[in-house]
């Protein structure tokens, strides 16, 4: 194995399940995200001697977000899906969840479809990723002073939401 | 919901603020039965996301990923490499009678790593909007040198250079601290007529920066004294924010002179 490849292996790939999941997240279905991936991992091994070190997950993130835009863009020219009706399938829980949890986990799963792309991607890096407001802006490319106002408009969007759901927000 | 420091109070609840900013946070908190509620909305909201379903990658995507990494050329060097080469020495040669080592290096980074600057900038630009918004401007108000740049200790990363040139135009209102890059930036802030200056001040890293640019209609000048790197950002015209750092740059080199060896 090249040195490139384990310098790869034990930098880059350790964030792919987090890769998965925020491209689960920004994407419409569980196929799109492999591919995006796929395509995201590629092209960051490609572009990896121009990695400058820093936060190899901020990083990838960035590409799989870019990749993301670039397929979602190429399909619309393709079937003319206007922009506002995606619909967005949410992932379901895992089977070894008590139905407690199952339940919990598919209301938070709802709420986050329910809100536009722009929202639910900045909460996804926030609340699952745990990122920094300057990883977030290095991840969607916008200063950190957007991150700090989408993100408080987003999680008002989500309330607002969530308040429409008897029982939610107890 | 429409109190000024809502932002803040995200920030906050994010982990974003210094120890400092922080609990003048929590003194709020306090008193704004608003910003108490949008606390606990905060937690609430936390608490239902961070239900959602965990998911990991499936077995499968590794594979497929394993299976294109092997399939990628070992060595696509070999044809590269050389191009790669003469265009480094293309740049050597090109600068080799100048004799200005120095403005040709920030030169070709200029050209290579315009990305990797924007995140000062970036920073930058945001910390100086958000001064300008609510209370956030002056953590200490003084237009005292000796009240304010005692306060930076232990507060910031640097001891900067820190008077009032109120005669020269430029009132120092006061300081406050701001996460800059990772570092706790000390910044003063200047009154100019009806301008604000924000003087922001970090330890010099070999980061590259630009001498001057523009974001969103805000001018940035940046220079360094010693090993301190210094950023104003102001509405106010180039030529005053030069004037400004001719001002700090005398006082540093009579500060220099004076102190004791």
């Amino acid at each position: 194995m090249t040195d490139k490849r384990q310098r790869f292996e034990a930098q880059v790939l350790p964030h792919l399940d987090v890769a998965y999941r925020f491209a689960r997240w920004l994407s419409s279905a569980p196929g799109h995200a492999d591919d995006i991936v796929q395509d995201a991992v590629l092209r960051a091994f490609r572009g990896f001697d121009a990695f400058q070190g820093g936060d190899a997950r901020a990083w990838l993130f960035a590409i799989v977000r870019n990749c993301h835009v670039t397929a979602l863009s190429q399909q619309r020219r393709r079937a003319f899906v206007p922009l506002d009706s995606e619909e967005f399938v949410t992932p379901e829980p895992g089977p070894e969840d008590t139905a407690l949890q199952r339940d919990a986990s598919r209301t938070a799963a709802r709420l986050l479809a329910a809100l536009p792309a722009e929202h639910r991607e900045v909460l996804v890096l926030r609340e699952f990723e745990d990122m920094s407001y300057s990883d977030i802006a290095r991840v969607l490319e916008i200063p950190i002073g957007t991150v700090m106002s989408r993100l408080a408009r987003a999680r008002a969007a989500l309330k607002a939401i969530a308040a429409n759901e008897p029982g939610v927000f107890a | 919901m429409n109190c000024a420091e809502v932002l803040r109070v995200h920030a906050y609840f994010d982990g974003e603020l210094d120890a400092g900013e922080a609990a003048s946070v929590r003194q709020h908190l306090g008193t704004c039965a608003c910003c108490e509620n949008l606390l606990a909305d905060l937690e609430r909201t936390r608490a239902t996301l961070r239900a959602a379903p965990q998911i990991r990658a499936p077995a499968r995507l590794r594979t497929q990923i394993d299976a294109l990494l092997d399939a990628e050329p070992v060595r696509a060097v070999p044809r590269e490499r050389p191009r790669v080469w003469r265009s480094r020495n293309f740049w050597l040669g090109a600068f080799a009678g100048l004799g200005t080592s120095a403005a040709a290096v920030a030169l070709v980074l200029l050209l290579l790593i315009p990305a990797a600057s924007a995140p000062l900038v970036d920073d930058l630009l945001a910390a100086h909007l958000h001064s300008l918004t609510g209370d956030h401007l002056i953590a200490v108000a003084s237009g005292e040198q000796h009240t304010v740049k005692p306060w930076f200790a232990g507060r910031a990363d640097v001891a900067p250079t820190v008077t009032d040139f109120g005669a020269q135009g430029f009132a120092l209102a006061g300081g406050r601290v701001d996460e800059l890059a990772g570092r706790r930036a000390a910044v003063m802030v200047y009154r100019h007529g009806a301008h604000v200056v924000n003087v922001f001040s970090w330890p010099a890293n070999n980061l590259w920066r630009p001498r001057a640019t523009t974001r969103r209609g805000y001018r940035m000048l940046f220079w360094q004294i010693g090993d301190v790197a210094y950023c104003a950002v102001s509405d106010a015209a180039w030529s005053e924010l030069a004037a400004l750092e001719d001002l700090m740059r005398t006082h540093a080199a009579i500060e220099q002179r004076s102190a004791p060896r």
